[in-house]
């Protein structure tokens, strides 16, 4: 099964640039013989069943065939033609056409910040969410946004009313609400809320207040802290030269601010590359964390360190700039605390140097942290950025408003454990029997509550524990507003009545005040009292309501205010912590600091039951499906996991020594892959975790993803691996909540106290002897060649770093590639002059893709998009791990050292891959049924219907881009144990509704197809058609008789940048621009395409690839430790 | 040695074979008539729920097909009429005829057997679901209801006139000239491109595919062969 062997050219020696290693994962690292020799076949492992595959499908044909049989014996007449219905509407509702999507401006409402988004809906279903450019114009949305669509239809989420864990419904609810009211008058009660910002819940607030005066409320989410210092800041990013993030990763899942700003910085030739290219427009990044962050893949300078060092870095840091800036606050802060001698000396001139740094662009620097470190910490850096002019110029406040005033979980507790709460209303989407800290006991607690109403979108053990549960409506099924990071007030309008029996949070709030539980009705004629409610809290009049929720936002503009500080209260706070905070002693083997870090894929738990985030791999360790620690090779291997790890034969390349093979053969990489487990100790808590190699990492400092490890399953054995005992895991009832997050992860709550809510010191960690069974991407669909992702630096000469990207790697000497869709000779997509004839051309549309590497994080937000946009399946675990996963994007990590850099703290550097639509594509000339041609617009387009499977297409593909359907994952459940090898007895998708999502412009792709990226076809055509329309237009216009009107060819020409791929409006940072080469300069991607950087993926090979990427550009300060190696990372992969 | 069949049974392999033969073709003609795609099915013409008359409606009434097909030059889609527009004239007209019961159920609040359900209409012309045809793409540039769906002015019970395969698609994407006509024309099942180019001596065209050429150049009409025209 090996495929055709392609030697990539040898590469020079070049004594001018130092060589870069890259790698994906510590086995490639080691490059280990079967390891080499398993990435020459196309699907390790995965294309061969196995003996019990065979045999189940032996068995399931041999089944199909009596069944086939028979039925075709009975009833082949009734087979013909069956009567096929069409139900038009009774009465047409006012926009609907069918056949065409409408649009509504919504917004997803979090705690980091409300999302504009742009919903689309097909005859009343949403189907598709994307960014509302009119509320933020570069804004983009993460993943989450992307596949909050699908918990709308998730077969988990909660659909009834429950009664003391019974079955019962609204109506019931309804008659008791008079007595809870009474409840509620009478005695003391507890409202525990989300902690994103809404206007309208607050007033609902205000109002219940006035109500209930006993009544006292609290905010609560796992993973957003209490601070005595968060004022309700706005941060104008694009007015920051200068950056420095304490272990904040503001542009991934810690977001501060308003990240378009941000990017809108990163670009040498301007966001929309049409200025002059300035090497001093961009930002400059340092970013110190413990482990690899999507915002510390982008940094200039990074630097590893343990979070209980952090302190000790930022006094360093403080002093620096009280020194330079003569600032008293920060000075009394920083003053007398001795932390410079016990930093290394090393980590003591970057602190300097950064500071310095800082310090000369004063106004334009700014500084970020965590948002879980310590207030003292916090305070720290409030005075650091006074010193430094942030508070001025980039940092603004929003005007203070009366509000009412809530509790953090701590105020709960005691108020709970005082006995002092009757009624605990639970409105919070956090699950805190889970996510609450274990010291809490939150469970024991509730237990002297009399009535304890939970209102949530899942089951979960509290809502079985509660008195009631009511459950909750989606947000495209609610009413409601919420504000966004700048401030901005996002109307939430829903798109569908709730499709089970959930209520939304506002009509909840106005039932405990009115006593009657008045919803919208079936037919719509009745509306929802919380949209009067939203209404009148956004005090508008009809005519500017109706065009606000046109545009999705209230107002324009968010009055801001200068942002003032105490400053004798700055240094109270932090002098009360920093002095114990700076004495923390560095992690070491035997004390080993863990951290707590929100999942990339279930956020703090809320999204275990989305399979698409669940199915997107982490964007650093590529994990799938659940949560494992991350380590770094050193820690390791000083722990003795290393080899357990990978479990290589051969030489070490890092540590020099022969490894120890481990004993099982086939338990390495693919679907037997397994890792140890070990055994962490902390605060007296034990956790039995798998661990992962995580380059980048801090020594000695484990890293641990929340929000995983909520329901076990036993039964579900092919889940585990060698002695692993999902009994012992197995926690709450033996009822299982979902489908999707069954087995999943491994719980990490369970370590975490009040105390140490985002990092813990002094674990200890033993090894086990058992394995476990993980799903990793990182080393399926690998593409071999030079230069694949790169990179320069603006050090140096910048004109001459740009002018080589074009030559990196084999580039320098291969020869010249020439176009079957331009004229030929011609360098040019447009006219410059060349006489010869178009070979083959569309002459109206070429499309085009730039993909900027400069501004891409890995987020995975297009990967969700896309997955959303195209019918894409999930395959479930198992599948994965054989390499099967369908994502038509696949997000490359490359890490990278520079021959003499710091080995332990690569550059890690992500490259979206999809189809690149090759002009001259090597898929096409092997197919042997064309099912796999080109268009004339330059598409290489797959006919599914054609396809007969044989895989020479996705064999035969240098970029890797094709995806097979190994099996009927759109139809069988893929998460039920070897449910796919059933065939078509197989057990179907779970669930009455998941099919809603499905976009009815693409194709629902069967068993045995082969598929890939396809530009968003669908839209494209959708948006040709649009134009044909102004033929009608036209005539119209003029009132001429058709016959008499002429439509030249440009008119039928989109106009530019008039259609966007799915990818490209989820992208936060616009690192994704799309178009017609036609458009010339009118064009984003063009200018794009047209800037020095960009270039062709495995341009020597001649496939002529319609999608190039732009390199990315590294803006390192020369005085820093390391710069010289910063800007380097151009990826040859062997 | 005594034969060990008698005589009788000398014409009993030609009888096996004869049956096997039947057998045989049996099953292929089965085979044959179940795998025929649908879409080749000229002549399909199920009862509809109510016995709607192109006929009377577009024929001696004439209407326009927009007037109940309404969104056929905005969408890909053309939508059967919902029950209201029915109900817009057949609540004055005709209201009690027993054929109208179905569309009283769904629309007469003051009928016995009121339901409110949508009336479930039978589907006649039904590509597949690989196949994303797109109405508003034809009737906007040239191409008439009668070039796919026949002449249903004149069908009192409507059924499926053209073949709706992919090389009857494809006949027209590669010679659009042999069904152009001028806009104002494509709704009317009446035209006669004859006609029309006799009032029209002024476009210098004597036969259809000259119109059709004249038509395809002046409003810059290429139609694609591609895969991705059609399928997605």
């Amino acid at each position: 099964m090996s495929k055709r062997q392609w030697f990539h050219p040898e590469l020079k020696e070049d004594k001018q640039v130092k060589s870069t290693q890259a790698w994906r994962s510590s086995a490639e690292l080691a490059s280990e013989p079967s390891f080499v020799n398993k990435f020459d076949i196309e699907f390790p492992e995965g294309d061969t069943l196995t003996e019990e595959e065979a045999e189940l499908s032996r068995r399931s044909f041999v089944k199909l065939m009596g069944a086939s049989t028979a039925l075709a014996g009975m009833g082949m007449v009734a087979c013909r033609r069956p009567e096929k219905y069409i139900m038009p509407y009774k009465q047409a509702p006012e926009w609907v056409i069918p056949g065409k999507a409408v649009y509504y401006a919504t917004a997803m409402p979090t705690a980091k910040g409300g999302v504009p988004l742009l919903a689309s809906s097909h005859e009343g279903r949403p189907t598709k969410l994307e960014s509302n450019t009119l509320a933020n114009k570069r804004g983009g949305t993460d993943a989450f946004a992307q596949a909050s669509i699908l918990n709308l239809y998730s077969p988990d989420r909660s659909k009834e009313f429950l009664f003391q864990g019974q079955v019962s419904s609204q109506a019931d609810f309804q008659n008791a609400l008079p007595s809870i009211a009474a409840k509620l008058s009478d005695a003391n009660s507890a409202f525990v809320v989300a902690k994103d910002d809404s206007p309208s819940r607050e007033r609902a607030l205000k109002q219940l207040k006035q109500t209930y005066p006993k009544a006292k409320f609290y905010a609560y989410e796992a993973l957003e802290a209490d601070s005595a210092i968060s004022q309700k800041v706005v941060i104008n990013l694009s007015k920051a030269q200068r950056i420095l993030s304490l272990d904040a990763d503001f542009l991934g899942l810690d977001k501060q601010a308003d990240v378009a700003g941000f990017y809108a910085n990163r670009f040498v030739e301007g966001a929309d590359y049409d200025q002059k290219v300035d090497k001093n427009k961009i930002n400059r990044l340092y970013v110190v964390e413990p482990n690899f962050s999507e915002t510390g893949g982008l940094a200039d300078h990074r630097m590893r360190l343990a979070p209980s060092q952090v302190a000790k870095l930022t006094v360093a840091l403080g002093q620096f700039i009280a020194e330079a800036t003569g600032d008293a606050t920060l000075g009394s802060i920083t003053k007398g605390s001795g932390v410079k001698s016990s930093l290394t000396d090393k980590d003591l001139i970057w602190a300097k140097e950064a500071a310095k740094d800082l310090v000369t662009k004063k106004g334009k620097s700014l500084v970020l942290i965590g948002s879980g470190y310590d207030d003292a910490l916090k305070a720290l850096v409030l005075a650091m950025n006074v010193a430094l002019g942030a508070t001025s110029n980039i940092i603004k406040a929003l005007p203070n408003t009366d509000s009412v005033e809530l509790g953090s979980l701590a105020d709960l507790k005691n108020d709970l454990a005082a006995k002092k709460v009757k009624t605990l209303v639970w409105l919070s989407p956090a699950n805190p029997f889970y996510d609450a800290p274990s010291d809490y006991k939150f469970e024991e607690l509730t237990q002297s509550v009399e009535a304890f109403i939970h209102f949530g979108e899942r089951a979960t053990p509290v809502a079985k524990a509660a008195t009631w549960h009511i459950p909750a409506a989606h947000y495209l099924e609610s009413w409601g507003d919420v504000k966004d990071v700048n401030g901005k007030v996002l109307l939430i309008q829903p798109l569908i009545l709730p499709l089970y029996e959930g209520i939304s949070e506002l009509e909840l709030l106005l039932a405990f005040n009115t006593q009657v539980l008045a919803t919208a009705n079936e037919t719509g004629s009745v509306a929802s009292p919380a949209y009067d409610f939203v209404k009148q809290t956004s005090a508008l009049t009809e005519a500017k309501w109706r065009n606000a929720l046109k545009r999705g936002f209230i107002a324009d503009k968010v009055s801001l205010v200068p942002f003032t500080v105490n400053g004798s209260e700055l240094v109270s706070i932090a002098k009360k912590g920093l002095s114990a905070l700076v004495k923390q002693a560095a992690p070491t083997g035997q004390a080993v600091e863990v951290v707590f870090k929100a999942d990339s894929s279930v956020w703090d738990g809320r999204y275990i039951n989305n399979a698409w985030l669940q199915e997107a791999p982490d964007p650093i360790v590529k994990l799938t499906w659940d949560n494992a620690a991350w380590i770094s090779p050193k820690t390791a291997e000083a722990l003795g996991v290393y080899d357990k790890e990978i479990g290589l034969i051969g030489m070490n390349p890092i540590f020099k020594k022969p490894n120890s093979a481990i004993s099982d053969a086939k338990d390495k990489e693919g679907p037997n892959r397994t890792a140890p487990v070990i055994k962490l100790k902390v605060n007296g808590a034990e956790l039995e975790i798998p661990v992962i190699i995580a380059f980048g990492q801090a020594e000695n400092v484990l890293t641990l993803p929340v929000g995983y490890g909520q329901f076990f399953d036993k039964h579900r054995k092919s889940d585990f691996k060698k002695g692993f005992d999902a009994q012992k895991h197995a926690q709450g009832s033996s009822e299982r909540e979902s489908y999707v997050g069954v087995n999943a992860g491994f719980n990490v709550y369970s370590l975490r106290t009040s105390a140490n809510l985002y990092y813990a010191t002094g674990a200890t960690v033993a090894t086990t002897k058992v394995r476990y069974k993980l799903a990793m991407t990182q080393e399926h669909h690998n593409m071999y060649g030079r230069a694949l992702a790169r990179e320069v630096s603006t050090q140096g000469d910048f004109k001459a770093n740009l002018h080589s990207v074009k030559k990196h790697g084999v580039d320098s000497h291969a020869p010249e590639n020439i176009s079957l869709y331009k004229s030929k000779g011609s360098k040019v997509w447009h006219g410059d002059g060349v006489s010869a004839p178009n070979l083959l051309s569309d002459k109206i549309h070429q499309w085009g893709m730039a993909i900027d590497l400069n501004v891409c994080t890995g987020c995975n937000a297009c990967l969700v998009a896309c997955q959303a946009e195209n019918n894409i399946p999930v395959v479930g675990k198992e599948q994965v791990a054989m390499g099967r996963e369908m994502h038509w994007i696949r997000m490359d990590r490359y890490y990278a050292v520079v021959d003499g850099a710091d080995e332990d703290n690569p550059e890690m550097i992500p490259q979206p891959v999809a189809c690149a639509q090759c002009e001259s594509a090597p898929c096409e000339t092997v197919c042997p049924v064309n099912a796999t041609v080109h268009t004339e617009e330059g598409l290489n387009a797959m006919a599914y219907n054609r396809c007969i499977g044989t895989r020479y297409c996705a064999n035969n593909c240098p970029y890797k881009a094709r995806r097979f359907n190994f099996f009927d994952y759109n139809k069988r459940n893929p998460l039920i144990e070897k449910n796919l090898y059933k065939g078509a007895a197989g057990k179907k998708q779970e669930g009455d509704s998941t099919h809603l999502q499905r976009n009815p412009n693409v194709s629902v792709r069967m068993r045995g197809v082969m598929e890939k990226c396809t530009y968003c076809v669908q839209r494209l055509e959708a948006a040709k058609i649009d134009q044909k329309q102004a033929l009608r237009s036209k005539v119209m216009a003029s009132g001429a008789l058709s016959h008499n009107v002429e439509l030249k060819p440009e008119e039928l020409r989109i106009k530019h940048d008039g259609v966007k791929v799915a990818c490209q409006t989820a992208c936060p940072s616009d690192a994704i621009s799309f178009g017609n080469l036609l458009d010339k300069e009118a064009s984003r991607m063009v200018r794009a395409k047209g800037s020095e950087r960009n270039y062709d993926l495995l341009n020597y090979i001649g496939t002529l690839p319609r999608t190039s990427y732009l390199a990315r550009v590294k803006n390192p300060n020369p005085a820093m430790p390391g710069a010289e190696f910063v800007g380097q990372a151009t990826i040859n992969m062997h | 040695m005594a034969n060990i069949f008698p005589r009788s049974f000398n014409l009993s392999p030609f009888k096996v074979l004869f049956c096997l033969g039947v057998v045989g073709i049996t099953i292929i003609l089965g085979l044959w008539y179940y795998a025929t795609p649908k879409t080749l099915r000229v002549g399909y013409q199920p009862a509809q729920p109510i016995p709607f008359d192109h006929s009377i409606h577009v024929g001696q009434v004439g209407l326009d097909c927009r007037y109940c097909h309404s969104f056929v030059d905005e969408s890909s889609h053309s939508n059967i009429p919902s029950a209201n527009t029915c109900w817009n004239c057949h609540s004055h007209i005709k209201k009690e005829s027993p054929k109208l019961e179905p569309l009283r159920r769904a629309m007469d609040k003051d009928y016995e057997f009121y339901d409110g359900k949508a009336i479930e209409w039978v589907r006649v012309h039904k590509s597949p679901d690989y196949v994303y045809f797109n109405h508003s793409a034809h009737v906007n540039r040239g191409v008439s209801c009668k070039s796919c769906h026949g002449n249903v002015d004149e069908m009192d019970v409507v059924y499926q006139a053209e073949t709706h395969s992919m090389s009857f698609c494809l006949d027209c994407h590669r010679n659009p000239e042999d069904h152009l006509r001028p806009l104002e024309e494509v709704y009317n099942l009446d035209y006669d491109a004859a006609e029309f180019i006799k009032n029209n001596p002024q476009l210098g065209v004597s036969t259809q595919q000259e119109l059709g050429e004249f038509l395809k150049k002046k409003w810059s009409i290429h139609p694609k062969e591609s895969c991705s025209t059609c399928h997605r």
